[in-house]
């Protein structure tokens, strides 16, 4: 049973892969077009950052580091999240209802049909340099203990972010258009993201921390890692919190989309 | 009990009305307005194992919700339905693997890989055994002549073959019941028949059980023995499709040439048309076979007049058809 899943995971990501590369030159120009995007952003911050020293004790290079995480787990985000994130399309064109059809897992279909191989080559790519750039100059120690907690914090994070995905494609059935949500409350507020958010105004920082929790996924794994001296307004165990609330974050959008579904109506007729 | 049994199942779509122009729709934006759409209206069936039935009904009758509901997409509101011993919306993942359903308006196939990618990945998906996925791919593409664009990418394909593509790739785990909706839909005469024939092999060798909808009466008549037929949401029949001819269409027609041109005098009950210019030589005679005897009828114009020609008809099914949906024939 398990291998029978595994396998046909493994036929669906041959299936992406091939339906990529009918259009070969599109598809890798598409992982190089997404990390020049992202990466043009970060140049800017770069260059930014030279005419100031720290931004509330945070040298470029721990920005940087910052950054990593965000991108990171974006990348492994869209592998496994994209189909949540664009329920709304397969929903609109017919196709969820196929899913219903077939006797497999709904999550399941919608996760393993969408993978974004490309996309997430271009988002991990640009983490995993950044990571690269930056993780050498900040005095990390690297031992077991930490390259635990943070390959950790990356699930952790992963998780915390498809939560918000699946809670929105769930949200979707109700409100059948959510892309402009998910622009608000997961694009906008990312933005903050990328930088320390003891710099932000408190209302910014209560949205981060307890209502889009975007700083669990990079900013209090990176002061376990980096120590700055601004962890001190933050109670010190949310630190640890990360795959914690990964988890529960989870399994609370994934029993809202069980509960959801049973009111999903098909789309035309 | 009957493979498919359907009892008392209605559903309704709740439409957002909305009033024309920005007014409206801010109005709309502020406190939105809702119609309740009747979709179907208790509606009830049963479908025995190896029937093959005809589910018919003018657009917007509740054909595709009925289809839906019974493949597990849709909830009833109210009504049970019961196919092969499951509640389809309940026991989906046990459910959906012994059926199969084709929607002729939306492919299941990958766009931009070949046929056979799509096939591949559906064994996989419903866990054909690898004998009985290329004895199932073997005998249906023989019989629907596949042999030649199994490799090509779906876009490149024609409707007549994206068509037989799709009702293979629901066959390929070989369901008990399949559901078509509209799988001929924008097909040519040849292809058509190709389908049909398909159909009605599968369903006498194999005994599988079909219900399909169609706008293309042909359909029915080369196919199936039993017709449902649905209006508004609403049941207005379910019989055999000679039933039809019994029950509705008691209308006879007498076209007749005369050797001449002239003018008839009115018979009681019967309607006379005429097909030339008035008092020229064809004319048409309608009358209800109950209440005019033909071989009185013909007698009585042969005596009085000189006549070329004869032909009775029998009305068309799609006459018949069109009646029911249009409302003249009284339900």
């Amino acid at each position: 049973m398990r291998n029978d899943t595994i396998h046909l995971a493994g036929v669906y990501t041959k299936t992406v892969m091939k339906s990529w590369f009918q259009y070969s030159v599109d598809a890798v120009l598409r992982s190089l077009a997404v990390f020049i995007r992202e990466a043009v952003g970060i140049v800017v911050i770069y260059f930014s950052m030279l005419k100031f020293d720290t931004l509330n004790g945070w040298n470029i290079h721990e920005l940087m580091f910052l950054f990593s995480l965000l991108f990171l787990t974006y990348g492994i985000l869209i592998l496994f999240f994209t189909g949540m994130r664009d329920f709304w399309k397969t929903v609109r064109d017919g196709s969820f209802d196929r899913f219903i059809l077939r006797p497999r897992g709904l999550l399941f279909q919608l996760i393993f049909s969408n993978a974004d191989w490309f996309a997430a080559i271009g988002h991990g790519g640009l983490g995993i340099v950044l990571f690269v750039i930056s993780a050498g100059k900040l005095g990390i120690i690297w031992n077991a203990g930490t390259v635990v907690y943070y390959i950790l914090a990356v699930i952790g994070g992963v998780l915390i972010q498809g939560a918000m995905f699946v809670f929105v494609a769930a949200l979707n059935i109700y409100l059948l258009q959510t892309d402009s949500l998910v622009t608000l409350f997961y694009w906008d507020l990312r933005k903050f993201a990328g930088y320390p958010i003891s710099i932000f105004h408190r209302a910014i920082q209560f949205c981060m921390i307890y209502v889009v929790p975007f700083a669990f996924v990079n900013y209090f794994p990176s002061q376990f890692l980096l120590r700055k001296e601004d962890m001190a307004g933050y109670p010190a165990v949310y630190m640890y919190l990360t795959p914690v609330i990964g988890v529960c974050m989870y399994l609370a959008a994934y029993g809202f989309w069980r509960y959801s579904i049973r009111f999903y109506k098909s789309s035309g007729n | 009990m009957s493979l498919i049994e359907v009892n008392g199942v209605s559903k309704a779509f709740r439409v957002s009305r909305r009033s024309a122009g920005i007014p409206g729709m801010l109005a709309n934006l502020i406190r939105p307005k809702y119609e309740k759409k009747q979709a179907v209206n208790d509606i009830s069936f049963s479908i025995e194992e190896g029937e093959m039935v005809g589910f018919i009904g003018p657009n917007g009758a509740g054909k595709s919700t009925t289809i839906k509901m019974l493949s597990g997409i849709l909830y009833p509101d109210s009504g049970s339905v019961r196919v092969n011993g499951y509640i389809p919306y309940k026991q989906r993942k046990s459910y959906v693997g012994s059926i199969g359903v084709v929607f002729g308006q939306k492919s299941q196939l990958q766009w931009d890989l070949p046929v056979i990618d799509s096939f591949e990945l559906l064994k996989a998906i419903y866990r054909v055994p690898e004998d009985v996925y290329q004895k199932n791919l073997k005998r249906f593409t023989d019989m629907l002549d596949m042999s030649g664009f199994l490799n090509q990418p779906v876009r490149q394909l024609s409707l007549g073959q994206r068509m037989r593509a799709d009702i293979v790739a629901a066959l390929l785990h070989s369901p008990k019941i399949v559901f078509f909706d509209e799988p001929t839909i924008g097909v040519d005469v040849v292809g058509k028949e190709t389908i049909r024939n398909f159909l009605c092999e599968l369903n006498e060798k194999d005994g599988i059980t079909m219900l399909f909808t169609t706008h293309d009466m042909q359909d029915i008549e080369k196919t199936c023995k039993r017709l449902i037929i649905i209006d508004q949401g609403a049941k207005v029949y379910d019989g055999l499709l000679a039933g039809i001819r019994s029950a509705y269409g008691t209308t006879r027609q007498l076209d007749v040439e005369f050797s001449d041109d002239c003018t008839v005098a009115p018979i009681e009950h019967v309607e006379m048309k005429e097909l030339d210019a008035p008092g020229g030589r064809k004319k048409r005679f309608l009358f209800e076979s109950k209440e005019v005897q033909i071989d009185a009828l013909m007698s009585s114009l042969l005596a009085a007049y000189a006549i070329r020609d004869l032909t009775v008809s029998e009305p068309e099914i799609e006459g018949l058809i069109r009646k029911i949906y249009s409302g003249e024939v009284v339900r």
